[in-house]
């Protein structure tokens, strides 16, 4: 008898495990590739900016000495700002900087970058949070709603409104509000983050109002803080609302034409099972791309909005600095902005695993 | 029955915010003043290099200056920090003796030496605020002997050049460069010799009636009042400034009571707000012009007739009737309203026959092209379409630019422009030669001398018997003389054609609610808030 245990074939001997370091590399390999694209990403946005910056018609020496200031004045500032050096030795020296955590300081307020950015980002973040939940949290329901009744009266009207929504400007809400809920109906809260009695009572712990004054115990802050946010971050959430609301109900419409749709009703289940235990449940991924790309637009900062209300936030600080020439602060902010998106596309795609059993290895 | 029952809900939950925020609405304090106004031109607190008008107001009333002008009467020199001033016989220096007993806000004394050293410091950095002392002659070689404090109450400038001490005297009234640092205070702060402007461009070390609480660029800048001024506290515990550009929510917080002051409101909102029984709408007429301005580096515009034709094509009545109102009034002499020396108005007018028959003799019978660079705001872009419009009439096609100042100015710095509207002119100081010096005066025109702080170089415009005439009654000390050579300048540069036409003399509009009193808008822009209380 063959003694199969002695002397095997190779192809039937057992596959050695393989060396810790090339398991290990392996595991990496791929939170390696992704952190090199990132990087990758950001440098090249970060050129893209600067070159773009220095190229275009606008000068941030004017900004600073104003339009009659004589040569020698000039050219000393032009010299203080290091504009006088070769473009790469400009971006190298840029780089470095980076590097140290150093952004630079802002030609707008004289300040460095970072310690602007922390201070106008958490306001723009007030107040887009408040927005994506009400875009959301309205729209998602109602897009699901008006699928579900496909060519009813009330599909129809949530169609109008969301396409009011989407289409209208939005500084003409913001205009309409203010002149309705706050100078008529003396329900919302005028310019501005909070009523100017209150304003530095609480210690800018997040920068994050509504967090701060909860967590100091100063209510009183609170209601103010929270009046005036409202109707801004309404006004950005109707928005985003028409849009998630429309983009749910053409994902809904496809699910509900589905084969397993009408499977799941013949079985028996209840309508209500139907729409949102299975054809909502396929959605979810696609949904969550949607708004997390809303998202990331109200995070770069709604400047119009940020104008009418006058509140102090992110848009129009890179606006701000765009018009000025002041390169450090818009580089800074475009880095910010990098940031955001890449970290919420980092984000859905871990939710994406959570909402998507396929998608998990 | 469910749809009923969520509609019920959400009444009841608004009824509920409505009642909310009607307890919640905060009118302003009664000892606190609310100001609305743009800030984009905020840019630092740094009296050696701060422009623009946002912050001339703020330093007037954060620190104090060494004279000071009547509102109601520019040409009028008040006593400041200085009590009394005296100019030698031979106009070449100016005493200054300084008053006793005032402190700073830090608790320092004030001396003569921290005016001295205040000034010195403009010329040593040699930033954007030094230019109207370099008109004079001073520099940061000679500065150091030209002012100084001879005691600790006696302040000496010496003139490096002839020049009329009232003009250095208006400066020392108007300029953001000449109010009184705290030396101590900003040396403590210094870094690597830049003799404290890091620190100041957020801080304020000062004598004046208000101490600096707080700058939020593009948002507030809050200021207490200093128990300890020298003239007696403020009437007012608190100014408060909020960044505000948007017209119209300005002018619903000024409705509501929300905002005691607001400037920089646009024309409708400004007439709309006349109506209101609750506010008020003050005019300050400012010394600064609206002109169009042509390049003369641009072969047509060379020409005399082009421009003589380019003056009849200017509908000064239309612009200021329709466009103007709240944003200025009728002028056309390169000389500010008000001063002894400025000519009455010409009275140019639309002439389309006129600037036809000049067109055709200067070889434009059937106009041209070119182009006008505009701010895009109002009332500049304004102006430029209606000024597009009328040449048209005449055959000229011109295509408008648009743009931020930064670029506008800037292609006027480079002269790279043909028609450009824009505002400017000196003007702070209530001088001729202020005027005349920022519009008219080129004393080199090469493109090497790159005078961009005249804007008589910027339109190429060069005219030595206009200079010479400039430069005479500038030094004239016989005032009647003085105001004849001034008014001959005026005659000669109608005569020559300047390149700059004024249009309209700059009128900037306060809002303000009633109650606000004493609130006096100041034509240099120095408008002080000490004595401003609300009345309730």
């Amino acid at each position: 008898m063959e003694n199969i245990l002695s002397d095997p074939s190779p192809s039937l001997s057992l596959p050695l495990p393989a060396p810790q370091g090339s398991l290990r590399w392996r595991r990496l390999a791929p939170l390696g590739r992704r952190l090199l694209s990132v990087l990758l990403t950001l440098l090249g946005l970060l050129l893209l900016t600067f070159v773009i910056g220095r190229v275009m018609p606008l000068d941030p020496v004017l900004a600073i000495v104003g339009p009659d200031a004589d040569k020698s004045t000039y050219e000393q500032v032009f010299r203080q700002l290091g504009l006088d050096r070769p473009l790469p030795v400009q971006f190298g020296y840029y780089l470095r900087d980076l590097l140290h955590g150093d952004l630079g300081h802002a030609l707008l307020t004289g300040n460095k970058v970072t310690e602007d950015i922390a201070r106008v980002f958490p306001a723009t973040m007030e107040i887009a949070t408040l927005a994506i939940l009400f875009g959301a949290c309205v729209g998602i329901p109602l897009g699901v709603y008006a699928a579900t009744r496909r060519g009813t009266l009330a599909d129809h009207l949530v169609r109008v409104v969301s396409l009011f929504g989407y289409s209208t400007p939005v500084f003409w809400f913001g205009m309409m509000g203010l002149l309705v809920f706050y100078a008529w109906l003396g329900w919302a809260g005028g310019a501005g983050r909070v009523d100017l009695a209150f304003d530095g009572l609480v210690p800018p712990a997040s920068g994050l109002l509504l967090l701060d004054s909860a967590m100091a115990g100063e209510w009183e802050v609170f209601r103010s803080a929270l009046k005036h946010v409202t109707l801004p971050a309404c006004i950005l959430g109707l928005h985003s609302m028409a849009y998630i609301s429309r983009m749910t109900r053409s994902f809904m419409l496809a699910q509900l034409s589905q084969e397993y749709i009408l499977t799941a009703r013949v079985k028996g289940l209840s309508e209500r099972g139907v729409v949102w235990h299975h054809a909502f449940r396929n959605i979810l991924v696609q949904l969550l791309t949607i708004v997390a790309l809303a998202y990331g637009s109200l995070l770069e900062g709604a400047v119009l909005i940020e104008t009418v209300f006058a509140w102090p936030g992110f848009g129009q600080y890179l606006t701000s600095s765009l018009l000025l020439g002041d390169m450090n602060a818009v580089m800074g902010c475009v880095l910010v902005v990098g940031v955001i998106f890449i970290t919420l596309n980092l984000l859905s795609d871990a939710l994406y695993q959570v909402f998507d059993p396929r998608t998990r290895r | 029955m469910k749809t009923s029952k969520l509609l019920r809900r959400c009444a009841l939950a608004l009824a509920l915010c409505g009642t909310a925020g009607a307890s919640l609405h905060a009118k302003t304090p009664d000892d606190q003043l609310v100001m609305g106004f743009s800030m984009n031109n905020l840019l630092t607190l740094d009296p050696a290099s701060a422009t623009g008008n946002d912050v001339v107001e703020i330093a007037a009333n954060l620190y104090d200056y060494l004279i000071e002008l009547d509102p109601q009467n520019t040409s009028k020199m008040l006593p400041g920090l200085a009590e009394n001033w005296k100019i030698a016989p031979d106009g070449r220096s100016i005493t200054l003796n300084v008053r006793k007993g005032v402190k700073f806000q830090s608790g320092q004394a004030l001396t003569a030496e921290d005016a001295a050293w205040s000034l010195q410091r403009v010329l040593k950095l040699n930033l954007a605020l030094a230019s109207p002392w370099k008109a004079y002659g001073f520099t940061a070689g000679n500065v150091d002997k030209a002012i100084r404090a001879t005691d600790a109450h006696t302040l000496v400038i010496e003139l490096p050049e002839a020049t009329d001490p009232k003009m250095v005297l208006y400066t020392l009234a108007t300029s953001v460069s000449a109010v009184v640092l705290d030396r101590k205070k900003v040396m403590e702060n210094e870094k690597n010799g830049d003799m404290g402007a890091a620190w100041l461009t957020t801080h304020a070390a000062g004598s004046g009636p208000f101490a600096l609480a707080d700058w939020r660029a593009k948002d507030v800048l809050l200021m207490n009042r200093f128990e300890g001024y020298w003239r007696g506290p403020a009437k007012l515990k608190r100014v408060i400034m909020r960044h505000m550009t948007e017209s119209q929510s300005l002018r619903l917080m000024v409705d509501r009571g929300d905002l005691d002051l607001a400037s920089g409101m646009s024309a409708p909102d400004v007439e709309a707000m006349k109506k209101s029984p609750d506010v008020l709408v003050q005019p300050v007429r400012r010394g600064t012009l609206y002109y169009v301005a042509l390049s003369m580096k641009n072969p047509q515009f060379a020409d005399k007739r082009v421009r003589l034709a380019i003056r009849s094509l200017i509908d000064y009545e239309g612009i200021n009737a329709s466009v103007m109102p709240n944003y200025g009034v009728l002028h056309q002499r390169p000389v500010q309203m008000g001063l002894p020396a400025t000519l009455p108005s010409p009275g140019y007018k639309f002439d389309l026959p006129a600037a036809k028959k000049l067109l055709a003799e200067a070889g434009f019978p059937n106009g041209f092209k070119t182009t006008i660079r505009v701010l895009a705001d109002p009332p500049f872009i304004n102006i430029a379409t209606s000024l597009q419009a009328t040449l048209a009439k005449a055959g000229i096609e011109a295509s408008v630019i648009s743009g931020t100042g930064n670029q506008i100015y800037g292609a006027m710095r480079e002269r790279n422009f043909d028609i450009l509207v824009g505002r400017g002119g000196g003007g702070a100081e209530p001088h001729p030669h202020s005027s005349l010096r920022a519009l008219v005066y080129n004393p080199d025109n090469s493109d090497a001398a790159k005078l961009t702080n005249f804007q008589g170089w910027r339109t190429s415009f060069f005219s030595p018997e206009l200079n010479q005439l400039i430069e005479k009654a500038e030094v004239e000390r016989d005032e009647q003389k003085q105001t004849a050579a001034y008014q001959e300048a005026q005659r000669l540069y109608d005569s020559q054609v300047g390149a700059i036409q004024p249009i309209s003399q700059m009128v900037d509009t306060v809002v303000m609610r009633k109650d606000v009193r004493n609130y006096q808008g100041h034509p240099a822009a120095t408008t002080r808030l000490r004595e401003v209380f609300k009345q309730r």
